[in-house]
């Protein structure tokens, strides 16, 4: 290995400046050899990063730690999905009631009176118990598309491919629009079902990261501009009525970068062109 | 700490337990050895969550579960995590580098080898290129969790990324068999 392999690395990176990676460029250009090498460096890095693998924290460890943070009435459902795993953590005997149990259950009398508005409600008052549901269920949509590995039926990042599609298949228009230059392209879209409702499920990509934002017709009901942020089985949801429609992000991306495509696609609600 | 503290550490480390459990398990190679590991860090995590000041708590968290692992392996099995550096030259001696065009059927390694080229890495090696590779973080944030100069991540990625491309290349299986 030499000096030309910290600078193709940083390449391939993106971590060089425009001027260092302008000047890389040339020299790509006039050296076959290095050139090679680049080809090289990249086909190792695409080979690792497709098939190294991505070790999934195991259910057991999760449902465990969720049990032991989650706030009080999702504390039970977590615990009722923990029950079938409990029993292997016992045989493995590990010191979960002296460490990391001890700490956490110290902090669980106070979850009990924990105020609504830690949880991550904010204006617009509760939603109701049954959005929560839909919550979860956008969860379990979100999932079960990544774990068929088929998240959409409409594949372009062209908005004005995506939205004719949606409109067709849908009575309502939803808010189209790739936002690629912020960060979130958008990989397609899809129908999904959230509530009894055909709801459009919009699958955008931040990073390593799938979003879903799953939109439908608002709830007469449902207070205007309500908005509430949750965890559910470790994804972050943001749920949101804007301009008639009810939102609902659902990622694994961390809870800032789901507020930010949140902030970026709600305002568009209603004035989507028909 | 208060409640809201609690609320609001589950909503910024639970979405990142797969990243955390992925770290731990490639650091310490066990499955089970991973989940005590990751344990401690949260246990850590939780105890330290006052002084986590916003932002991105995935960096933040990965530091905890990195130092977590280590001192695990420092007492349990230390001969993994204290490697001279002259011997992390030595691994760097096998072999030359690939240099002929053929050495991209690495594209067709299997997913097993990959993994146990990966396992055999030296520790400082083999965290910098999980972090690149595996959870996409920059030099700066490897950096900033590995503790060490952005210079230092640059060259022990080049130096990982050397020593698999060695494992990987084809001829390699049969002069080791």
């Amino acid at each position: 290995m030499n000096d030309d392999d910290l600078w193709l690395d940083a390449l391939l990176d993106d971590e060089l400046d425009a001027a260092a990676s302008v000047a890389l460029q040339r020299r790509l250009a006039a050296e076959p050899a290095l050139q090679r090498r680049f080809e090289e460096r990249r086909a190792l890095r695409e080979a690792v990063r497709a098939q190294a693998t991505r070790h999934a924290a195991p259910a057991a460890l999760r449902a465990h730690l969720e049990s032991m943070l989650a706030p009080a009435p999702a504390r039970a459902e977590a615990a009722a999905r923990g029950t079938r795993e409990r029993t292997s953590w016992r045989l493995r005997g590990l010191p979960w009631a002296t460490g990391l149990g001890g700490a956490l259950v110290a902090g669980l009398c106070t979850l009990a009176v924990v105020d609504p508005a830690a949880l991550g409600w904010h204006r617009g008052g509760a939603l109701s118990a049954q959005q929560t549901a839909e919550a979860s269920e956008a969860v379990s949509a979100h999932t079960r598309a990544l774990l068929v590995d088929h998240p959409i039926e409409v594949a372009s990042s062209d908005q004005h491919t995506v939205r004719p599609w949606l409109s067709a298949r849908l009575n309502f228009v939803p808010p189209v629009v790739d936002l690629v230059a912020q960060g979130y392209p958008l990989i397609g879209a899809r129908r999904d079902v959230l509530a009894g409702q055909t709801a459009a499920a919009l699958v955008y990509r931040h990073g390593a990261h799938v979003i879903s934002v799953f939109v439908r017709p608002a709830e007469s009901t449902a207070p205007a501009d309500a908005e509430a942020t949750r965890v559910v089985r470790g994804f972050n949801v943001i749920e949101r009525t804007r301009g008639g429609l009810a939102f609902c992000f659902v990622s694994d991306v961390n809870p800032h970068d789901l507020q930010t495509l949140a902030d970026l696609v709600t305002p568009l609600a209603g004035t989507a062109h028909q | 700490m208060q409640a809201d503290g609690h609320a609001r550490f589950a909503a910024s480390v639970l979405p990142h337990l797969d990243a955390a459990y992925n770290l731990a398990r490639w650091l310490v190679r066990d499955g089970h050895d991973a989940q005590d590991v990751v344990q401690d860090a949260l246990v850590r995590a939780l105890r330290h969550f006052d002084g986590f000041r916003g932002g991105d708590p995935r960096p933040w968290l990965l530091a905890i579960v990195r130092n977590a692992a280590f001192a695990w392996l420092g007492a349990r099995r230390p001969n993994e995590v204290e490697v001279p550096d002259d011997e992390l030259d030595a691994a760097l001696a096998v072999g030359a580098p690939p240099a002929d065009p053929e050495s991209l059927a690495i594209r067709h390694a299997q997913r097993r080898e990959i993994d146990e080229a990966i396992a055999a890495l030296p520790i400082a090696f083999r965290e910098a290129l999980v972090l690149r590779e595996l959870e996409e973080l920059s030099y700066r944030e490897i950096a900033r969790i590995t503790d060490v100069p952005i210079g230092t991540v640059m060259s022990r990625l080049s130096r990982a990324r050397h020593l698999l491309a060695v494992a990987l290349r084809p001829e390699a299986s049969r002069s080791l068999a």
